[in-house]
């Protein structure tokens, strides 16, 4: 019986706004040797492989066919999962616990800067009948749900800028983001407004990059690493796509993936137990809502948090150290992925100037962005 | 970098330019042919209601997405609700200005759980908040076509 599943190796190319120089394809193929090299194995030693990816944001029909061979599945078990990175560590962690498999590789990328027109392309996930005859973007939905979280919480316009200047700044710390910055709220509320109450830099702007890690049951990953990383706790979850019947100020999908994943880890009190969280802030108020969410503080009380300075780098529970997608890029499914990629950097004592002190459990949460409802959350330790 | 040559000038060739041309009809299905015949012939909403988990659907749904029961009773549900959440959008798809700001609301229908995301028409930025009762104005109906576009928008009620 296998008792616990561990990532033992991970591997990134970083974050950049764009990458004319290589294929997502070579993108891949670098995090892919990165990964390996950091477990300390060959691919051809690796059990099973999966790429979490979605054909439109490829730009292919079948997509799946086109992944095998940069990060070393030719001939292997290989599938795609249609979601984020952390839905496909899901599926990795249970087909260890299956036993079939002593390792299982997991990559995640966005090529971003290939769509030349992503607003269309996220527009084109809107229900062709009821919404999409409307054109309108999808910050647009992001904006509807802005307003009535901001209404149903008390939240300021201030407050989601505070979100922005705290992750940019923590940006600055990260070499490997894209986006970091100096600014004030006052930069934030007057950039131009995009779709009231959202305006340009409350939404996060799109990077390239390929994130790969290397997951091992117990006794493999303690022959493997010094510093395995555990994982805990996994939960995903999907409301309704129907956006006439949604609730609009509550993250629903986040606070029944977070209740999974809690349960999963013996998790009673989480603000009490996680020390640090990379969590959604596709734009600026996702941050707040997910926070409220995931039970890390109560409905309406995420802002003012923030502004104790609880959340920030030095904080007692600091959110997205790493500059989250506002100061790292937003990377469509491999969203998840940089988040883990900072988790197991900050549970191994490896994450250099921004190394959050004396950390041993972190949560990672996404949201698979407008017009989704559907949100994962895992839950990793070092001990 | 994955290749030990990088690029240093930006004249050279990098990519290839493509699209996606490929074309699709999407079927209304039975709960929404009901639904935009109502609007088109009749200018109402219907509903679908499931008893058992005491939802009214608005679009309808033939099937109840809790408990999945078959759902086939249509109930006019009227054409007055009120803004449940409202936004003010700037931008056309492709990243320009539209030529005015549009109010997109999401419009609760009265006595229903679900309701239409559309534009507020006649009632400005100052006067729109949550909780504003507003009516569904349609195209005549000699122009309606059977979409979601033949609601201009939502306006005040008229009493
Ligand atoms: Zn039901």
């Amino acid at each position: 019986m296998i008792k616990r599943v561990a990532i033992v190796g991970i591997g990134t190319t970083g974050f950049r706004p764009i990458t004319p120089d290589v294929s997502y394809r070579e993108l891949i193929f670098e995090a892919a040797r990165k990964a390996y090299t950091d477990a300390g194995i060959e691919p051809s030693e690796i059990g099973g492989f999966i790429t979490a990816a979605e054909d439109f944001l490829e730009g292919y029909s079948i997509c799946d066919e086109y992944c095998p061979d940069q990060i070393g599945a030719v001939l292997k078990p290989t599938q795609t999962i249609p979601g984020d990175f952390i839905q496909a560590l899901a599926t990795g962690y249970m087909m260890i616990m299956t036993g079939a498999f002593k390792t299982v590789a997991i990559e995640a990328h966005s090529k971003a800067s290939n769509v030349k027109n992503i607003d269309e392309l996220m527009g084109f996930a809107f229900d062709p009948v009821y919404n999409r005859p409307l054109r309108e973007t999808p910050h647009a939905i992001a904006g509807l749900e802005m307003t009535r979280y901001m209404f149903e919480t008390c939240t300021s316009a201030e407050q989601c800028a505070r979100v922005v200047v705290k992750n940019k700044g923590n940006a600055m710390r990260n070499p490997y983001a894209a986006f970091g910055a100096d600014i004030a709220e006052k930069d934030v509320l007057n950039s131009d407004p995009i779709s009231l109450p959202l305006h340009r830099l409350d939404i996060a702007p799109h990077a390239d990059g390929a994130v790969v890690a290397v997951l091992a049951d117990g006794e493999t990953a303690l022959a493997l690493s010094e510093t395995p990383i555990w994982i805990e706790g996994l939960g995903w979850c999907t409301d309704t796509p129907t956006l006439e019947m949604r609730d609009w100020g509550e993250a629903a999908y986040a606070r029944l993936a977070a209740e999974m994943a809690y349960k999963m880890a013996g998790i009673a009190n989480p603000a009490g137990m996680i020390d640090f969280a990379e969590i959604n802030d596709e734009y600026s108020f996702k941050e707040l809502q997910h926070m409220e969410a995931l039970k890390l503080c109560r409905p309406g009380e995420a802002g003012h948090l923030l502004e104790s300075g609880a959340t920030s780098y030095a904080g007692d529970i600091p959110i997205n150290v790493s500059g989250g997608a506002l100061g790292v890029g937003h990377l469509f499914e491999a969203s998840g992925a940089h988040k883990i990629l900072e988790l197991v950097e900050q549970l191994r004592g490896e994450a250099g100037a921004r190394q959050i002190p004396d950390v041993n459990i972190g949560l990672a949460q996404v949201w698979r962005g407008v017009p989704t409802a559907t949100g994962a959350v895992a839950i990793l330790s070092n001990m | 970098m994955a290749t030990t040559e990088k690029m240093s000038k930006t004249t050279t060739p990098t990519h290839w330019d493509a699209d996606i041309p490929v074309n699709y009809v999407y079927t209304y299905g039975l709960a929404g042919e009901a639904f935009f015949r109502a609007i088109k012939d009749r200018g109402t909403f219907l509903g679908t209601r499931c008893d058992a988990c005491d939802i009214t659907y608005v679009p309808p749904k033939a099937y109840c997405d809790r408990c999945l029961e078959a759902l086939d009773k249509y109930i006019d549900v009227g054409t007055v609700g009120y803004v449940d959440t409202f936004t003010v959008s700037f931008k056309n798809m492709d990243g320009s200005e539209k030529p005015r700001p549009r109010i997109l609301a999401m419009i609760k229908i009265e006595g229903t759980d679900g309701g239409i995301i559309h534009y507020l028409d006649g009632i400005s930025i100052e006067e729109v908040a949550l909780g504003l009762p507003v009516q569904a104005i349609f195209k005549p109906k000699a122009q309606r076509k059977g979409g979601i576009e033949d609601i201009i928008g939502f306006g005040p009620v008229k009493r």
